[in-house]
């Protein structure tokens, strides 16, 4: 399950905000009359559409594996619980139609209206983000709800159920996360071109556009990220605990950036910085951080996981930093030149950013999972209490034949992908005589083209 | 009131189950008949068409699966938590063949070699048996009674290969394979503007229609003596209740088009195709309410809080009002391009 949600979640940067960039781009290249731009957002949207076609069989899988998996999470909390995935189920379904539309569009429908249908994407790949962080957010601060006798909920409270505390964060550090990383990963394969000294307009504009979205919004995340620590500081303070490593409760808690907590509780290697930890989580260095150690064993991370969760954490705020970094080095060239940062350095770390935010999503999401264990709700239900009660034979082998599923999967994913760009390549280079081939042609899902 | 929202979203869940079959069984029906082209003199013909038919929908078809899952566990915690206890061979099974078929669709267009081509058309195929074999056999399951509150009444491997869940399955490949032969005279009808043998084409799945039709009637009329011999009570609600003027609709539209395609009649087949798939599920569904789990659990107590089920019926209604125009421009989009071309 978590391998599943793993790999899902690399899909989801570009379900969710890649029609933003499309749409965006298709504004442009109407506005301004422009060839490029429009070929550009032709293009983008067919890898949309095929990303979409490999995220709607990830999902299922996923749904499914809710109910293999944790059968008793769901009968006990399903109603609660499971309401986000009602509104992200409609909104992923009107997304795929609009994705048909838009694909077939191209050559059907008037350019304004095409324009203007495209702009449903985004709100509805906002939308589902939203459903499913009601339903993550629940598990990490669970409201709403009156446990009856039985252990069930009772009383449900709509609103609180689905806003509970740690929603207003998780959502806009995901939705900012999100589309930070579509800006950068798609901005990255244009600055590998170039690097590889394609700098035509069409490379100019495919890397502008979406690096502007990332960079505009990588300070912004730092901001959010640090609303949401002290979050998880006030309504998990468990999960807070193994990301900082603390291990003894105290106030003056020093921040320790890498290293590892040994069983005893002493931290091996690492850098300590005095007392920032309690600044960032309480603005004041008397500020009392609870450590691992005042939680009984049963209801906190152990130490593996405690070490997982912090790692992972760090990778992320690190990642995050450089990312502001690539920003401030990206605006000085702005304002200095009115143009792209000259050095290749510029674009060799340009081109990393893409994979770093995807290594930054998944370092996140390890982060929030991992912090949580053992409980699958939090304070409410451990992961072990909602584990299907069979044979762990059976799970393994179902993990397996998962693992080599998905591998084949993620090879049709590259290896598409690789050919639609070969395609494109030899149209760029070809285009003196021969007309040029629609790009809705290639995908070997999604509509079928004219 | 209560009740009433509980059966709205009973009625919702049975809907996403039915638009799923139809939807989807006719995509694994195209996939079904793209296995057994093997021997036909025209088969590549037969694959190119099914490549050109299933492309656009397919992923869409995936969705109301999602839905059905969603509805379920949202509105019915109890009945989902007991179903997947009892029957996760089955789904497991079902989503191997799921999944495989996407990967091995889209392998096929890739593929090089003619040997490869072969695999990547077998492993299809045998996919496109599995998944709605897997999935209506828990349908039958949990006909069959052997799905308990909190999970199986007998040993979970007994419940999955109960004689019923055994004969749901075989009636979902029957009316997968009649939907999908059924669309795929209408996507020859259209190619053979195009093409020579379209006619031929256009001939081989209309036999193949009349042929799956009967076969269609006989296996559902054994599954029904199964029905009455395992389930009286489901039975009775399906020949004598709530499932009755389903079951007769479900027999009738499939006779109907059986018949149309007989005499070459190609007028509303496609439209009695759906409603003769759909209602099957429908009579099953009606059938055996007001019980989600015949003699173990009723709709009322396997519903989650009231609250949720109200906004559940809500949001799916106003999703529905959105849904349901997209889906009208998309689909009219596709038959212009289809003008088109």
């Amino acid at each position: 399950m978590a391998f599943t949600l793993a790999y899902h979640i690399i899909l989801v940067p570009l379900g969710v905000a890649f029609p933003l960039l499309t749409v965006v781009m298709e504004g442009i290249g109407l506005r301004r009359n422009d060839p490029v731009a429009l070929r550009l957002a032709r293009r983008w949207s067919v890898v949309m559409a095929v990303q979409f076609a490999v995220g709607a069989v990830t999902g299922t899988i996923l749904s499914f594996e809710f109910g293999i998996l944790w059968p008793r999470m769901m009968g006990r909390f399903g109603d609660v619980f499971g309401i986000g995935f009602g509104i992200e189920g409609w909104a992923f379904f009107l997304e795929a139609i609009f994705i048909g539309i838009y694909l077939y569009g191209w050559k059907r429908l008037p350019p304004k209206v095409h324009y203007r249908l495209g702009w449903v994407l985004p709100p509805s790949g906002v939308l589902g983000a939203f459903g499913v962080i009601i339903a993550n957010s629940w598990m990490n601060t669970p409201r709403g709800f009156q446990l009856g006798p039985d252990g069930r909920p009772m009383n449900v409270d709509v609103m609180g159920a689905i806003f509970t505390p740690a929603f207003g964060y998780e959502f806009w550090h995901l939705i900012v996360a999100l589309y930070m990383t579509a800006g950068f990963m798609v901005a990255s394969i244009y600055a590998v071109g170039w690097l590889r000294g394609r700098r035509d307009r069409y490379h100019r504009l495919g890397f502008t556009v979406p690096f502007t979205l990332g960079a505009a919004l990588a300070p912004i995340q730092v901001v959010i990220g640090d609303i949401a620590a002290r979050g998880v500081f006030l309504d998990q303070p468990a999960k807070f605990a193994a990301m900082e490593i603390t291990w003894q409760t105290q106030s003056h808690n020093p921040e320790v950036l890498g290293g590892l907590l040994r069983d005893d509780g002493t931290v091996w290697l690492g850098l300590s910085v005095p007392s920032l930890d309690s600044l960032l989580a309480g603005f004041s260095a008397s500020t009392v951080v609870r450590g691992l150690a005042s939680f009984s064993p049963s209801d906190r991370p152990s130490v593996v996981d405690a070490n997982f969760a912090h790692l992972a954490f760090d990778v992320m705020v690190g990642l995050g930093s450089i990312a502001c970094v690539l920003t401030l080095w990206y605006a000085v060239a702005w304002i200095r030149y009115r143009d792209l940062p000259r050095s290749r350095w510029f674009f060799r770390g340009a081109a990393l950013a893409g994979i770093g935010s995807y290594i930054g999503i998944e370092a996140g999401w390890i982060t929030t999972e991992v912090g949580r264990q053992p409980w699958i709700v939090h304070d409410l239900m451990r992961v072990s209490d909602a584990v299907n009660p069979v044979n762990p034979l059976y799970i393994w082998i179902m993990f397996s034949a998962l693992l080599v599923v998905y591998a084949v999967i993620a090879y049709f994913f590259v290896t598409v992908l690789i050919r639609l760009s070969a395609r494109w390549r030899l149209d760029d280079e070809g285009r003196s005589g021969e007309e040029e081939s629609a790009p809705e042609e290639a995908a070997p899902y999604g509509p079928r083209p004219a | 009131m209560n009740a009433l929202v509980d059966d709205g979203v009973a009625g919702a869940l049975l809907l996403a189950v039915s638009a799923y079959s139809t939807a989807g069984g006719t995509d694994y029906g195209a996939g079904i008949w793209d296995l057994l082209a093997g021997r036909f003199r025209n088969a590549d013909q037969v694959h190119a068409l099914i490549d050109h038919a299933m492309a656009p929908v397919w992923e869409a078809n995936n969705v109301w699966l999602v839905f059905a899952a969603v509805i379920c566990w949202t509105g019915f915690p109890l009945l989902f938590e007991s179903v997947f206890l009892s029957l996760y061979p089955l789904f497991a099974l079902a989503l191997l063949g799921l999944i495989l078929r996407g990967a091995f669709f889209a392998f096929r267009k890739v593929a090089t070699t003619s040997r490869s081509r072969l695999a990547a058309t077998r492993v299809f195929g045998l996919s496109s048996l599995l998944a709605p074999f897997s999935f209506a056999a828990a349908l039958g399951a949990i006909a069959s009674g052997k799905v308990g509150a909190g999970g199986p009444v007998v040993p979970v491997w007994q419940a999955c290969l109960d004689p019923l869940a055994i004969a749901f399955g075989v009636v979902a490949l029957a009316a997968t394979a009649f939907s999908g032969a059924s669309f795929l005279v209408g996507d020859a009808r259209r190619y053979q503007d195009r093409s020579e043998r379209g006619a031929d084409l256009v001939e081989y799945f209309r036999m193949r229609t009349v042929t799956a039709a009967i076969a269609l009637l006989l296996v559902s009329l054994i599954a029904l003596l199964l029905i009455a011999a395992e389930s009286p009570d489901v039975f009775r609600g399906m020949v004598a209740g709530l499932g009755l003027p389903f079951a007769l609709t479900a027999v009738l539209a499939v006779l109907a088009v059986g018949v149309l395609m007989w005499r070459r009649t190609y007028l509303w087949y496609r439209v009695l195709t759906v409603m003769g798939v759909g209602s099957f599920v429908f009579a099953w569904g009606f059938g055996q309410a007001p019980y989600v789990l015949p003699g173990h659990l009723t709709i009322q107590q396997a519903a989650g809080a009231p609250q949720i089920e109200a906004l559940l019926l809500v949001i799916t209604a106003i999703a529905l009002i959105l849904v349901i125009p997209s889906l009208l421009l998309l689909y009219t989009l596709d038959q212009r391009s289809a003008l088109e071309s």
